[in-house]
Protein backbone atom coordinates (compact mmCIF):
# COMPACT_ATOMS: atom_id res chain seq x y z
CA UNK A 1 0.00 0.00 0.00
CA UNK A 2 1.16 3.54 -0.99
CA UNK A 3 2.39 6.17 1.83
CA UNK A 4 -0.64 7.95 3.37
CA UNK A 5 -0.59 11.43 5.39
CA UNK A 6 -2.33 11.76 9.04
CA UNK A 7 -2.30 14.88 10.20
CA UNK A 8 -2.62 15.23 13.91
CA UNK A 9 -3.62 18.38 15.21
CA UNK A 10 -3.38 21.30 15.68
CA UNK A 11 -6.90 21.29 17.07
CA UNK A 12 -7.32 17.57 18.33
CA UNK A 13 -9.42 16.43 20.52
CA UNK A 14 -6.54 14.15 22.62
CA UNK A 15 -4.36 17.38 22.84
CA UNK A 16 -5.79 20.64 24.96
CA UNK A 17 -3.33 22.76 23.14
CA UNK A 18 -2.30 23.29 19.75
CA UNK A 19 0.44 21.39 17.88
CA UNK A 20 0.65 19.54 14.86
CA UNK A 21 1.93 16.42 14.13
CA UNK A 22 1.72 15.22 10.22
CA UNK A 23 2.42 11.69 10.16
CA UNK A 24 3.48 9.62 7.08
CA UNK A 25 2.27 6.48 7.43
CA UNK A 26 2.85 2.79 5.68
CA UNK A 27 0.54 0.38 6.41
CA UNK A 28 -0.04 1.33 9.46
CA UNK A 29 3.27 1.73 10.37
CA UNK A 30 4.90 5.39 10.24
CA UNK A 31 7.78 5.90 8.49
CA UNK A 32 8.05 9.75 9.02
CA UNK A 33 6.67 12.41 11.03
CA UNK A 34 6.86 16.08 10.40
CA UNK A 35 6.26 18.78 14.16
CA UNK A 36 4.89 22.31 14.31
CA UNK A 37 5.14 24.05 17.13
CA UNK A 38 4.75 27.37 16.82
CA UNK A 39 1.14 27.92 17.15
CA UNK A 40 1.65 29.48 20.61
CA UNK A 41 4.06 32.06 20.50
CA UNK A 42 2.77 35.05 21.97
CA UNK A 43 6.24 36.55 22.26
CA UNK A 44 6.94 36.67 26.05
CA UNK A 45 11.01 36.97 25.95
CA UNK A 46 10.68 40.17 24.15
CA UNK A 47 7.85 41.43 26.42
CA UNK A 48 9.31 40.72 29.14
CA UNK A 49 12.78 43.09 27.85
CA UNK A 50 10.09 45.94 26.72
CA UNK A 51 6.88 45.80 28.26
CA UNK A 52 7.31 44.72 32.43
CA UNK A 53 9.73 46.07 34.74
CA UNK A 54 11.05 43.52 37.29
CA UNK A 55 8.45 43.92 40.08
CA UNK A 56 5.72 43.01 37.83
CA UNK A 57 7.16 40.25 35.62
CA UNK A 58 6.57 37.80 37.47
CA UNK A 59 3.06 37.78 36.67
CA UNK A 60 3.58 37.40 33.16
CA UNK A 61 5.79 35.13 33.53
CA UNK A 62 3.92 32.78 35.47
CA UNK A 63 1.47 32.96 32.07
CA UNK A 64 4.42 30.97 30.00
CA UNK A 65 1.84 28.26 31.33
CA UNK A 66 -0.84 27.19 33.62
CA UNK A 67 0.14 23.91 34.55
CA UNK A 68 3.63 25.23 35.63
CA UNK A 69 3.01 27.97 37.01
CA UNK A 70 4.94 27.81 40.25
CA UNK A 71 7.59 26.59 38.57
CA UNK A 72 8.64 29.99 36.45
CA UNK A 73 7.77 32.30 39.18
CA UNK A 74 10.02 30.31 40.94
CA UNK A 75 12.88 30.30 38.39
CA UNK A 76 12.34 33.77 37.62
CA UNK A 77 12.11 35.10 41.50
CA UNK A 78 15.26 32.91 42.69
CA UNK A 79 17.08 34.71 39.71
CA UNK A 80 16.26 38.67 41.03
CA UNK A 81 16.52 36.98 44.54
CA UNK A 82 20.21 36.55 43.84
CA UNK A 83 20.95 39.48 41.97
CA UNK A 84 19.13 41.78 44.95
CA UNK A 85 21.10 39.54 47.17
CA UNK A 86 17.90 38.84 49.14
CA UNK A 87 17.91 36.24 51.93
CA UNK A 88 14.89 34.74 52.41
CA UNK A 89 13.30 33.61 55.58
CA UNK A 90 13.22 29.74 56.45
CA UNK A 91 9.66 29.61 56.37
CA UNK A 92 8.68 31.03 53.13
CA UNK A 93 11.08 28.81 51.52
CA UNK A 94 8.95 25.74 53.33
CA UNK A 95 5.70 27.40 52.37
CA UNK A 96 7.64 27.89 48.87
CA UNK A 97 8.53 23.97 48.70
CA UNK A 98 5.11 23.37 49.88
CA UNK A 99 2.99 24.84 47.00
CA UNK A 100 5.81 23.87 44.47
CA UNK A 101 5.07 19.53 45.40
CA UNK A 102 1.54 20.37 45.26
CA UNK A 103 1.69 21.38 42.12
CA UNK A 104 3.98 18.62 40.69
CA UNK A 105 1.15 16.35 42.12
CA UNK A 106 -1.59 17.95 40.91
CA UNK A 107 0.58 18.06 37.04
CA UNK A 108 1.47 14.34 37.09
CA UNK A 109 -2.13 13.35 37.94
CA UNK A 110 -2.90 14.96 34.80
CA UNK A 111 -0.61 13.94 32.84
CA UNK A 112 -1.40 10.18 34.01
CA UNK A 113 -4.71 10.62 33.29
CA UNK A 114 -4.42 12.08 30.34
CA UNK A 115 -2.07 8.93 29.35
CA UNK A 116 -4.98 6.47 30.79
CA UNK A 117 -7.67 8.64 28.31
CA UNK A 118 -6.10 8.37 25.02
CA UNK A 119 -5.28 4.41 25.27
CA UNK A 120 -8.92 3.86 26.31
CA UNK A 121 -9.52 3.67 29.42
CA UNK A 122 -11.80 6.66 30.73
CA UNK A 123 -12.50 4.84 34.09
CA UNK A 124 -9.22 5.49 35.04
CA UNK A 125 -9.23 9.07 33.59
CA UNK A 126 -11.88 9.76 35.57
CA UNK A 127 -10.58 8.18 38.76
CA UNK A 128 -7.06 9.82 38.46
CA UNK A 129 -8.99 13.40 38.23
CA UNK A 130 -11.20 12.63 40.70
CA UNK A 131 -7.80 12.42 43.37
CA UNK A 132 -6.46 15.43 41.14
CA UNK A 133 -9.31 17.51 42.35
CA UNK A 134 -8.30 16.71 46.12
CA UNK A 135 -5.14 18.39 45.36
CA UNK A 136 -6.47 21.69 43.50
CA UNK A 137 -9.08 21.81 47.06
CA UNK A 138 -5.55 21.87 48.78
CA UNK A 139 -3.70 24.58 46.45
CA UNK A 140 -6.65 26.89 46.64
CA UNK A 141 -7.05 26.71 50.19
CA UNK A 142 -3.87 27.64 50.34
CA UNK A 143 -2.91 30.00 48.01
CA UNK A 144 -6.76 31.09 47.27
CA UNK A 145 -6.53 30.22 43.43
CA UNK A 146 -6.90 27.01 41.53
CA UNK A 147 -4.47 27.15 38.49
CA UNK A 148 -2.68 30.81 37.96
CA UNK A 149 -1.85 30.98 42.13
CA UNK A 150 0.91 33.84 42.22
CA UNK A 151 2.31 32.86 44.91
CA UNK A 152 5.41 33.63 44.73
CA UNK A 153 6.96 37.57 45.33
CA UNK A 154 9.93 39.36 45.65
CA UNK A 155 11.16 37.81 49.00
CA UNK A 156 8.90 35.36 50.14
CA UNK A 157 5.18 34.44 49.46
CA UNK A 158 1.90 36.34 49.25
CA UNK A 159 0.20 34.65 51.95
CA UNK A 160 0.84 32.61 55.06
CA UNK A 161 -1.13 29.05 56.53
CA UNK A 162 -2.50 28.99 60.27
CA UNK A 163 -2.45 26.33 62.22
CA UNK A 164 -5.92 25.47 61.50
CA UNK A 165 -5.20 25.37 57.50
CA UNK A 166 -2.37 23.45 58.39
CA UNK A 167 -4.23 20.80 60.51
CA UNK A 168 -7.01 20.20 57.94
CA UNK A 169 -4.63 19.95 54.98
CA UNK A 170 -2.52 17.65 56.64
CA UNK A 171 -5.57 15.40 57.00
CA UNK A 172 -6.64 15.88 53.47
CA UNK A 173 -3.19 14.31 52.66
CA UNK A 174 -3.20 11.43 54.84
CA UNK A 175 -6.29 10.36 53.05
CA UNK A 176 -5.62 10.93 49.82
CA UNK A 177 -2.34 9.01 50.43
CA UNK A 178 -3.39 5.15 50.26
CA UNK A 179 -5.92 6.43 47.32
CA UNK A 180 -2.76 7.36 45.62
CA UNK A 181 -1.05 4.23 46.22
CA UNK A 182 -4.25 2.15 45.03
CA UNK A 183 -3.79 4.26 41.56
CA UNK A 184 -0.05 3.79 41.38
CA UNK A 185 -0.53 -0.38 42.00
CA UNK A 186 -3.64 -0.05 39.36
CA UNK A 187 -1.37 1.50 36.66
CA UNK A 188 1.39 -1.25 37.15
CA UNK A 189 -0.56 -4.12 37.23
CA UNK A 190 -3.72 -3.67 35.49
CA UNK A 191 -3.20 -5.69 32.09
CA UNK A 192 -5.87 -3.99 29.49
CA UNK A 193 -3.73 -0.32 30.54
CA UNK A 194 -0.60 -2.49 29.82
CA UNK A 195 -1.52 -3.83 26.76
CA UNK A 196 -0.99 -0.57 25.17
CA UNK A 197 1.35 1.10 26.95
CA UNK A 198 4.06 -1.95 27.66
CA UNK A 199 6.86 -1.62 25.12
CA UNK A 200 5.30 1.45 23.61
CA UNK A 201 7.83 4.65 22.80
CA UNK A 202 10.62 2.92 24.31
CA UNK A 203 13.86 5.28 25.37
CA UNK A 204 17.14 3.06 25.98
CA UNK A 205 19.42 5.19 28.40
CA UNK A 206 21.95 5.40 25.60
CA UNK A 207 19.16 7.14 23.88
CA UNK A 208 18.37 8.89 26.86
CA UNK A 209 21.69 10.40 27.18
CA UNK A 210 22.26 10.99 23.48
CA UNK A 211 18.92 13.03 23.23
CA UNK A 212 19.78 15.22 26.47
CA UNK A 213 16.09 14.41 27.52
CA UNK A 214 14.91 15.73 30.85
CA UNK A 215 13.05 15.07 33.71
CA UNK A 216 10.37 12.19 34.08
CA UNK A 217 11.25 10.84 30.96
CA UNK A 218 14.77 10.98 31.55
CA UNK A 219 14.58 9.21 34.77
CA UNK A 220 11.94 6.51 33.11
CA UNK A 221 15.24 5.05 31.28
CA UNK A 222 17.47 5.05 34.34
CA UNK A 223 18.87 8.51 33.98
CA UNK A 224 19.73 10.26 37.73
CA UNK A 225 18.50 13.66 36.80
CA UNK A 226 16.91 15.98 38.81
CA UNK A 227 17.38 20.02 39.04
CA UNK A 228 16.30 19.50 42.74
CA UNK A 229 19.12 17.43 43.51
CA UNK A 230 21.87 18.98 41.59
CA UNK A 231 20.97 22.28 42.47
CA UNK A 232 20.04 24.20 45.35
CA UNK A 233 17.20 26.57 44.96
CA UNK A 234 15.48 25.30 47.75
CA UNK A 235 16.60 22.84 51.07
CA UNK A 236 15.26 19.82 49.06
CA UNK A 237 17.16 17.72 51.45
CA UNK A 238 15.81 18.89 54.59
CA UNK A 239 12.24 17.26 53.48
CA UNK A 240 13.27 13.93 52.54
CA UNK A 241 13.64 14.69 48.83
CA UNK A 242 14.35 11.08 47.01
CA UNK A 243 15.23 10.70 43.41
CA UNK A 244 12.63 8.31 41.42
CA UNK A 245 13.99 6.32 38.77
CA UNK A 246 12.71 3.52 36.89
CA UNK A 247 14.35 0.76 34.03
CA UNK A 248 12.13 0.13 31.13
CA UNK A 249 11.90 3.63 29.29
CA UNK A 250 8.04 2.92 27.51
CA UNK A 251 5.22 4.63 28.25
CA UNK A 252 3.91 3.01 31.27
CA UNK A 253 7.47 3.60 33.19
CA UNK A 254 6.72 7.23 32.37
CA UNK A 255 3.13 6.49 34.17
CA UNK A 256 4.80 5.00 36.76
CA UNK A 257 7.95 7.27 37.70
CA UNK A 258 5.36 9.66 37.91
CA UNK A 259 3.47 7.98 40.27
CA UNK A 260 6.25 7.31 42.07
CA UNK A 261 7.23 11.36 42.19
CA UNK A 262 3.80 12.30 43.11
CA UNK A 263 3.99 9.41 45.95
CA UNK A 264 7.45 10.92 47.29
CA UNK A 265 5.70 14.58 46.58
CA UNK A 266 2.84 13.62 49.04
CA UNK A 267 5.69 12.67 51.66
CA UNK A 268 7.71 15.98 51.22
CA UNK A 269 4.60 17.69 51.85
CA UNK A 270 3.61 15.89 55.18
CA UNK A 271 7.04 16.77 56.44
CA UNK A 272 7.06 20.25 55.62
CA UNK A 273 3.59 20.79 57.61
CA UNK A 274 4.92 18.83 60.50
CA UNK A 275 8.51 20.82 60.67
CA UNK A 276 7.08 24.67 59.34
CA UNK A 277 9.70 26.78 60.86
CA UNK A 278 8.73 30.09 62.72
CA UNK A 279 9.24 33.78 61.30
CA UNK A 280 8.46 36.14 58.84
CA UNK A 281 7.34 34.96 55.46
CA UNK A 282 8.41 37.76 53.69
CA UNK A 283 11.74 39.77 53.48
CA UNK A 284 12.50 43.57 52.17
CA UNK A 285 14.29 43.75 49.08
CA UNK A 286 16.04 46.71 48.48
CA UNK A 287 18.20 47.88 44.90
CA UNK A 288 17.87 47.15 41.39
CA UNK A 289 18.35 43.57 39.30
CA UNK A 290 22.20 44.57 38.40
CA UNK A 291 24.50 41.54 36.61
CA UNK A 292 23.58 38.03 35.21
CA UNK A 293 22.58 34.82 36.56
CA UNK A 294 21.15 31.36 35.44
CA UNK A 295 18.81 29.36 37.69
CA UNK A 296 17.86 25.84 37.11
CA UNK A 297 14.66 24.78 38.45
CA UNK A 298 12.71 20.89 38.27
CA UNK A 299 9.34 21.49 36.97
CA UNK A 300 6.93 18.77 36.53
CA UNK A 301 8.23 17.85 33.22
CA UNK A 302 11.82 18.65 33.97
CA UNK A 303 14.39 20.78 34.27
CA UNK A 304 14.01 24.31 33.27
CA UNK A 305 16.72 26.85 32.82
CA UNK A 306 16.20 30.65 33.38
CA UNK A 307 19.14 33.26 32.33
CA UNK A 308 18.45 36.83 33.39
CA UNK A 309 20.28 40.12 32.69
CA UNK A 310 20.04 42.80 34.59
CA UNK A 311 21.69 46.25 34.17
CA UNK A 312 20.60 48.46 36.81
CA UNK A 313 17.64 49.92 35.44
CA UNK A 314 14.12 48.81 36.11
CA UNK A 315 13.63 46.61 32.97
CA UNK A 316 16.01 43.45 32.67
CA UNK A 317 18.17 43.63 29.42
CA UNK A 318 17.42 39.67 28.97
CA UNK A 319 14.95 36.94 29.86
CA UNK A 320 16.22 33.66 28.64
CA UNK A 321 13.51 30.88 29.09
CA UNK A 322 14.81 27.34 28.24
CA UNK A 323 11.99 25.28 29.46
CA UNK A 324 12.07 21.10 29.89
CA UNK A 325 9.20 20.08 26.65
CA UNK A 326 11.88 21.86 24.14
CA UNK A 327 14.73 19.58 25.25
CA UNK A 328 12.32 16.39 25.01
CA UNK A 329 10.61 16.95 21.41
CA UNK A 330 13.51 15.96 19.28
CA UNK A 331 13.63 12.51 20.68
CA UNK A 332 10.34 11.93 19.93
CA UNK A 333 11.05 11.51 16.07
CA UNK A 334 13.05 8.81 16.69
CA UNK A 335 10.41 7.13 18.51
CA UNK A 336 7.65 7.75 15.95
CA UNK A 337 9.16 6.18 13.32
CA UNK A 338 8.57 2.16 13.08
CA UNK A 339 5.51 2.51 15.54
CA UNK A 340 2.26 2.09 14.76
CA UNK A 341 -0.05 5.24 14.56
CA UNK A 342 -2.51 3.75 17.03
CA UNK A 343 -0.05 4.40 19.59
CA UNK A 344 1.17 7.38 18.34
CA UNK A 345 -1.27 9.53 21.40
CA UNK A 346 -0.33 7.43 23.77
CA UNK A 347 3.47 8.30 22.76
CA UNK A 348 3.03 11.62 22.50
CA UNK A 349 0.66 12.42 25.58
CA UNK A 350 3.52 9.91 28.03
CA UNK A 351 5.68 12.94 27.54
CA UNK A 352 3.65 15.52 28.74
CA UNK A 353 4.25 17.92 26.28
CA UNK A 354 3.36 21.68 26.82
CA UNK A 355 3.56 23.67 23.76
CA UNK A 356 2.62 26.93 25.61
CA UNK A 357 5.88 26.34 27.72
CA UNK A 358 7.86 25.29 24.43
CA UNK A 359 6.36 27.93 22.09
CA UNK A 360 5.95 30.84 24.97
CA UNK B 1 -39.52 23.20 17.81
CA UNK B 2 -38.29 19.40 18.55
CA UNK B 3 -34.67 19.76 17.37
CA UNK B 4 -34.06 22.67 19.55
CA UNK B 5 -34.54 20.78 22.19
CA UNK B 6 -32.95 17.90 21.42
CA UNK B 7 -30.32 20.69 21.22
CA UNK B 8 -30.99 21.63 24.17
CA UNK B 9 -29.93 18.36 25.98
CA UNK B 10 -26.79 17.57 23.98
CA UNK B 11 -24.75 20.71 23.11
CA UNK B 12 -21.21 19.45 22.36
CA UNK B 13 -18.02 21.26 22.59
CA UNK B 14 -15.80 22.00 20.18
CA UNK B 15 -12.41 23.26 22.05
CA UNK B 16 -9.34 25.13 21.01
CA UNK B 17 -6.59 26.94 22.44
CA UNK B 18 -5.61 29.73 20.57
CA UNK B 19 -1.91 31.05 22.36
CA UNK B 20 -3.55 30.97 25.77
CA UNK B 21 -1.04 29.84 29.22
CA UNK B 22 -3.50 26.44 29.18
CA UNK B 23 -4.52 27.51 32.55
CA UNK B 24 -8.01 27.45 31.34
CA UNK B 25 -7.46 23.92 29.21
CA UNK B 26 -6.44 22.78 32.41
CA UNK B 27 -10.02 23.87 34.13
CA UNK B 28 -11.60 22.59 30.74
CA UNK B 29 -10.16 18.77 31.96
CA UNK B 30 -10.86 19.48 35.31
CA UNK B 31 -14.89 20.25 34.54
CA UNK B 32 -14.94 16.98 32.40
CA UNK B 33 -13.49 14.81 35.50
CA UNK B 34 -15.85 13.83 38.30
CA UNK B 35 -16.49 16.81 40.24
CA UNK B 36 -18.05 18.98 38.40
CA UNK B 37 -18.68 16.44 35.60
CA UNK B 38 -20.49 19.13 33.05
CA UNK B 39 -21.83 16.06 31.22
CA UNK B 40 -24.93 16.46 33.54
CA UNK B 41 -25.93 19.43 31.03
CA UNK B 42 -25.09 16.90 27.87
CA UNK B 43 -22.05 18.38 27.16
CA UNK B 44 -19.51 16.48 25.49
CA UNK B 45 -16.03 17.28 24.50
CA UNK B 46 -15.66 16.50 20.81
CA UNK B 47 -12.80 17.06 18.42
CA UNK B 48 -14.63 17.30 15.08
CA UNK B 49 -15.85 20.93 14.50
CA UNK B 50 -18.99 19.47 12.21
CA UNK B 51 -20.48 18.06 14.53
CA UNK B 52 -20.05 20.92 17.59
CA UNK B 53 -22.76 23.13 18.91
CA UNK B 54 -20.03 25.63 21.08
CA UNK B 55 -16.99 26.78 20.63
CA UNK B 56 -15.49 27.30 23.25
CA UNK B 57 -11.76 29.50 22.71
CA UNK B 58 -9.38 30.16 25.21
CA UNK B 59 -5.96 32.34 24.57
CA UNK B 60 -5.70 35.50 22.88
CA UNK B 61 -5.09 34.28 19.66
CA UNK B 62 -1.94 34.56 17.87
CA UNK B 63 -1.10 35.09 14.48
CA UNK B 64 -0.54 31.78 13.69
CA UNK B 65 -3.92 30.56 15.25
CA UNK B 66 -6.31 33.02 13.78
CA UNK B 67 -6.01 30.90 10.62
CA UNK B 68 -6.92 27.96 12.01
CA UNK B 69 -9.90 29.64 14.93
CA UNK B 70 -11.51 31.02 11.77
CA UNK B 71 -11.81 28.39 9.57
CA UNK B 72 -12.91 26.10 12.95
CA UNK B 73 -15.58 28.54 12.94
CA UNK B 74 -16.62 28.52 9.05
CA UNK B 75 -17.00 24.81 9.62
CA UNK B 76 -19.20 24.16 12.30
CA UNK B 77 -22.96 23.98 11.26
CA UNK B 78 -25.61 27.03 12.20
CA UNK B 79 -26.49 27.90 14.81
CA UNK B 80 -23.51 28.41 17.18
CA UNK B 81 -22.10 29.38 19.79
CA UNK B 82 -19.43 30.83 20.62
CA UNK B 83 -17.62 31.18 24.20
CA UNK B 84 -14.82 32.75 24.84
CA UNK B 85 -12.55 31.59 28.46
CA UNK B 86 -10.49 33.75 30.44
CA UNK B 87 -8.65 36.95 30.91
CA UNK B 88 -6.85 36.29 27.56
CA UNK B 89 -9.88 36.21 25.28
CA UNK B 90 -11.13 39.17 26.41
CA UNK B 91 -9.18 41.20 24.78
CA UNK B 92 -5.52 39.82 24.94
CA UNK B 93 -5.26 40.22 29.34
CA UNK B 94 -1.78 39.69 30.09
CA UNK B 95 -0.65 39.37 26.45
CA UNK B 96 -2.26 42.36 25.13
CA UNK B 97 -0.41 44.68 22.42
CA UNK B 98 2.41 41.75 22.03
CA UNK B 99 4.10 41.03 18.48
CA UNK B 100 2.21 37.71 18.12
CA UNK B 101 -1.25 38.21 19.86
CA UNK B 102 -4.53 39.79 17.66
CA UNK B 103 -5.88 40.78 21.22
CA UNK B 104 -8.66 38.84 21.86
CA UNK B 105 -11.40 36.47 19.94
CA UNK B 106 -13.68 38.72 18.86
CA UNK B 107 -11.53 40.11 17.17
CA UNK B 108 -11.28 37.50 14.79
CA UNK B 109 -15.11 36.00 14.88
CA UNK B 110 -18.20 37.18 16.92
CA UNK B 111 -18.33 36.16 20.47
CA UNK B 112 -21.52 35.18 22.28
CA UNK B 113 -20.71 34.78 25.80
CA UNK B 114 -17.53 35.66 27.91
CA UNK B 115 -16.51 33.95 30.92
CA UNK B 116 -14.05 36.62 33.24
CA UNK B 117 -11.31 35.18 35.51
CA UNK B 118 -7.83 34.16 34.99
CA UNK B 119 -8.20 31.35 35.21
CA UNK B 120 -12.07 30.84 35.58
CA UNK B 121 -12.91 28.61 37.81
CA UNK B 122 -14.99 25.69 36.42
CA UNK B 123 -17.90 26.90 38.11
CA UNK B 124 -17.81 29.82 35.59
CA UNK B 125 -17.12 27.52 32.46
CA UNK B 126 -20.45 25.74 33.89
CA UNK B 127 -22.11 29.37 34.23
CA UNK B 128 -20.78 29.97 30.42
CA UNK B 129 -21.82 27.06 28.88
CA UNK B 130 -25.38 27.26 30.28
CA UNK B 131 -25.76 30.67 29.12
CA UNK B 132 -24.16 29.39 25.97
CA UNK B 133 -26.86 26.92 25.56
CA UNK B 134 -29.82 29.12 26.50
CA UNK B 135 -28.37 31.57 23.29
CA UNK B 136 -28.42 28.64 21.26
CA UNK B 137 -31.95 28.17 21.18
CA UNK B 138 -33.12 30.93 20.29
CA UNK B 139 -30.47 31.01 17.22
CA UNK B 140 -31.65 28.76 14.37
CA UNK B 141 -30.61 27.47 11.32
CA UNK B 142 -32.98 29.96 9.16
CA UNK B 143 -32.19 33.01 11.47
CA UNK B 144 -28.81 32.47 10.96
CA UNK B 145 -28.63 31.47 7.62
CA UNK B 146 -26.30 34.27 5.93
CA UNK B 147 -27.30 35.60 2.89
CA UNK B 148 -24.57 37.40 2.76
CA UNK B 149 -22.59 34.76 2.57
CA UNK B 150 -19.55 36.29 0.44
CA UNK B 151 -18.97 39.82 2.11
CA UNK B 152 -19.46 38.29 5.70
CA UNK B 153 -16.11 35.66 3.80
CA UNK B 154 -14.77 38.36 2.68
CA UNK B 155 -14.57 39.99 5.75
CA UNK B 156 -13.61 37.03 7.82
CA UNK B 157 -10.47 37.24 5.32
CA UNK B 158 -10.94 33.83 4.46
CA UNK B 159 -11.54 33.21 0.80
CA UNK B 160 -8.82 30.70 -0.07
CA UNK B 161 -9.73 28.37 2.67
S1 LIG C 1 -6.94 33.58 30.96
FE1 LIG C 1 -5.16 33.30 32.29
S2 LIG C 1 -5.22 31.13 32.83
FE2 LIG C 1 -6.54 31.37 31.05
S3 LIG C 1 -5.22 30.94 29.29
FE3 LIG C 1 -5.19 33.16 29.62
S4 LIG C 1 -3.40 33.54 30.90
FE4 LIG C 1 -3.89 31.36 31.06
Amino acid sequence: MGKITIPFGSQHVALPEPVSFLFDTQNEIISDVHVNLGYVHRGIEKAAITKFDYTNLAFLLTRVCGLCSITHASGYIHGLEYLLNAEISKRAEYLRMLVIELDRMHSHLLANGHVAEVVGYENLFMQTFRYREKVMEILERLTGNRVQFDYYTIGGVRRDIDLEDAKEIKKELLELKPKLEKLTEFFETDYTFGLKTKNIGKITKEMALEYGVVGPIARASGVKTDARAEYEYLPYNEIGYKLQTRKDGDVLARNLVRQDEILNSLEMCLNILDNLPEGEIKVKTKGRPKGEVFVRVEAPRGECFYYLKGNGSKIFERVRIRVPTYANLPILKDLFIGEKYSDAQAIVLSFDPCMSCTAR
Amino acid sequence: MKLNKFRKKSPWILHYNTGGCNGCDIEILASLAPKYDIERFGALNKGNPKQADILLVTGPVTKRCKDVLRRLYLQMPEPKVVVAMGACGHGGGVFRNFYHVENGVDNIIPVDVWIPGCAPRPEALIDGIVEAIEILQTKSKEKEYIRNHNEIIDKLGAKDD
